[in-house]
């Protein structure tokens, strides 16, 4: 990386400025990580070494995964400019956790290991140009705090984590440009190059620990069926102006396990998803670009049937399964001119779900999860963003149950405020603001918890090479 | 502490995980070492990605490059790939075309300079700044631009094409000679625009802008 030297230093003026001596022997080990990083200051990420590029070519205002038109360029032709070089890179996240009322009402607390600051995962990536066409991303994600065992100590978990393998090509001329390839990945919409699908949408770090560390329910294909499939797909980008895919989703099981690593039927606290069958999902996207601005409007829709499990955690196949159906809608702006960067995503997706196994709802249920945010970043170095959440649907007591009237309905803000003293360090302040939770502003447990009893605050330190 | 169960996987699994690890990983020497990429395709593959397939970039962020000076385009491929022109955006974005060959640059200069030239960027008239291109500002020393980069703004060998380039552009570059050595090749560009205030630096930025070629 082409760090100039005051950047390099970056790293040291941080490390003296976060008073880490309170935090014991885990603020030691992370005021040594970062003179170590600040030493090695010159490794990149897999990506950046490929090209020579700064992450800022990609990432929009700095803000990875956010990807400018020239980092969408770069995934959607397979992740292939430049040279085939190193393709291993990492990443930490240190974080906080604060859960504002953090008692259970029954001399419990309910986010264990509240207001401690953690090393909380690390990942590993495989990154890159594999020939001229064909490139990808693979990473897999060590959690350090995963479940406590029988004894109450802490259990770490080693897994995979993203995927997306493509094969991808552009012919291009005077009159039409064309991008298409196929792809390999591991959860719907990872390989979407928009930030406005769950995959890689805000928020990019959130609460693991924390009880409360985003809305409580989702749709299926906000996360539910990450790590859990094997998915093969084509697309098609043409003009830089419509984008058309088709992917079918099925179990990531056998010859796909190294796909869902970490993941097995049976397990206690990872057990596998499995699909009845196969899954489809399709994308359209429109998109344009003018001056500094861009603009993409679009839809999505998976088609899934989950198959229940017993109280093993195995599979059970012949007894029906669990229908879902998602249709989304979404859009991302941004305005990127230097010093300044704005970028907005917002997603609406609808979901109907039908549960022929009669475990996970009580009858035929809805959910419409909304998602907006806006953040914007000064010199790719300061930056703040607004969130807003939304998720309303159907009542039901099997699927709500800790709700006093089974309801999903939730509304969260969360606002954050960003610092990116290297190129490849981000520190962030994010605060979890809930008007509603579970059905209700106020008592929405039946046993007086209020929504603002879940506010959380999360502190991170987010660190890639 | 069992961190990832091996045992009971699949071993087809494995040996694709193994192959995929071995692709990624594969020959680690450069592709250009074995077979250089044409200039033609990598204006298509990779230059088109910002500049546009014909160097009519959209963003401001990224110049345009069509019917640019070929020399001018030589000299700052040389550049970057050398390193010697060290304005931030051109080190963010062009320090990574370190394995350019000459005969590379040389294609690249040739295939972008022979483009139709860049087309207007802008329509409103700027009395001031066409004063300041024509004639100069004599009592502040700023040299005419047309001078040296034409009367049209088209340009002469190392002095670049300007007439259509993105105003915001301009600004920049301006602000990069003005207060920094990030540029030595433009050193002379120091002395036009030691004494350039910023509204006349937008407002000759905004003339130019319109010189382009008619849409």
């Amino acid at each position: 990386m082409y760090v100039k030297d005051n950047e390099e230093c970056g790293a040291k003026a941080v490390a003296g400025s976060f008073h880490f001596w309170p935090f014991g022997r885990t603020g030691i080990l992370l005021w040594l990580l970062f003179l170590v990083f600040c030493q090695s200051a010159q490794a990149l990420p897999s990506f950046a070494r490929q090209t020579g590029q700064s992450c800022v070519a990609c990432h929009a205002g700095g803000q990875f995964p956010e990807l400018t038109p020239y980092g969408r360029l770069f995934k959607l032709t397979g992740y292939t400019n430049g040279v085939q070089t190193n393709p291993l890179a990492a990443m930490i996240v240190g974080d906080y956790t604060g859960t504002r009322n953090n008692s259970d009402g029954a001399g419990g607390s309910i986010s264990p290991k509240d207001k401690q600051m953690l090393i909380d995962y690390s990942s590993v990536f495989l990154g890159g140009k594999i020939t001229d066409v064909i490139g990808g991303f693979a990473q897999f994600t060590y959690s350090s705090y995963d479940h406590q065992d029988a004894s109450g100590n802490w259990v770490s978990h080693l897994g995979s984590d993203n995927f997306d393998l493509r094969y991808a090509d552009r012919k291009v001329d005077t009159s039409r440009d064309v991008i298409w390839g196929v792809t390999l990945n591991n959860n719907p919409t990872v390989q979407d190059v928009w930030n406005s699908t769950p995959a890689w949408g805000y928020p990019y770090v959130s609460s693991t620990l924390g009880a409360f560390g985003g809305a409580p329910a989702s749709t299926l294909i906000e996360g539910g069926l990450a790590q859990q499939v094997a998915g093969i797909g084509a697309y098609v980008y043409l003009n830089k102006s419509l984008y058309l895919e088709l992917t079918s989703y099925q179990t990531a099981k056998d010859t796909w396990s190294f796909l869902s690593l970490g993941n097995k039927k049976g397990d206690t606290y990872h057990p596998l998803t499995y699909m009845d069958g196969s899954s489809p999902y399709a994308r359209l996207a429109y998109t344009y670009e003018w001056g500094a601005q861009n603009v993409m409007v679009g839809a999505f829709a998976m088609n899934a049937k989950i198959l229940p499990m017993d109280d093993s955690n195995n599979p059970v196949y012949g007894q029906g399964s669990t229908e879902y159906r998602d249709t989304g809608f979404d859009a991302q702006y941004q305005y990127l001119l230097d010093p300044h960067a704005f970028t907005a995503q917002i997603r609406y997706v609808k979901e109907e779900i039908r549960d022929h196994t009669q475990t996970l709802y009580d009858g035929p249920a809805s959910l419409r999860s909304f998602k907006v945010k806006g953040s914007y970043v000064y010199l790719a170095k300061y930056g703040a963003s607004l969130a807003y959440s939304n998720v309303n649907g159907s009542s039901d007591a099997t699927a709500y149950a800790d709700s006093a009237n089974f309801s999903p309905d939730t509304q969260m803000w969360t606002p954050e405020v960003f610092w990116l003293p290297m190129q490849n360090l981000r520190v962030g302040l994010q605060y979890n603001y809930f008007t509603r939770y579970l059905g209700a502003s106020n008592n929405y447990d039946g046993n007086g918890r209020n929504a603002s009893d879940n506010d959380t605050t999360y502190l991170y330190m987010w660190y890639a090479f | 502490m069992d961190a990832m169960d091996m045992k009971s996987t699949f071993k087809p699994s494995h040996l694709i995980l193994a192959l995929c690890v071995t692709a990624f990983m594969g020959c680690t020497s450069t592709n250009e070492e074995t077979s250089p990429m044409a200039g033609i395709a990598m204006a298509d593959k990779v230059c088109s990605m910002c500049h546009g397939l014909t160097g009519e970039s959209i963003s401001p962020m990224f110049p345009k490059l069509a019917g640019q000076q070929k020399d001018y385009l030589k000299l700052q491929l040389t550049d970057f790939k050398g390193h010697q022109r060290s304005d931030k955006a051109g080190t963010q974005y062009m320090w990574g075309f370190t394995h350019l060959t000459e005969t590379q640059i040389a294609e690249l200069a040739d295939y972008f300079s022979s483009q139709s030239p860049m087309k207007a960027d802008a329509d409103t008239p700027d009395a001031r700044g066409e004063l300041i291109f024509r004639t100069g500002l004599p009592e502040s020393g700023v040299v005419p631009c047309s001078s040296c980069h034409g009367a049209d703004g088209q340009g002469n060998g190392q002095f670049p094409r300007l007439a259509g380039q993105h105003a915001y552009y301009m600004i920049r570059q301006i602000k990069v000679f003005q207060e920094t050595e990030q540029r030595p090749r433009g050193a002379i560009m120091k002395q036009v625009t030691h004494s350039l205030s910023d509204a006349d630096a937008e407002s000759v930025a905004h003339y130019i802008a319109t010189l382009g070629a008619k849409k």
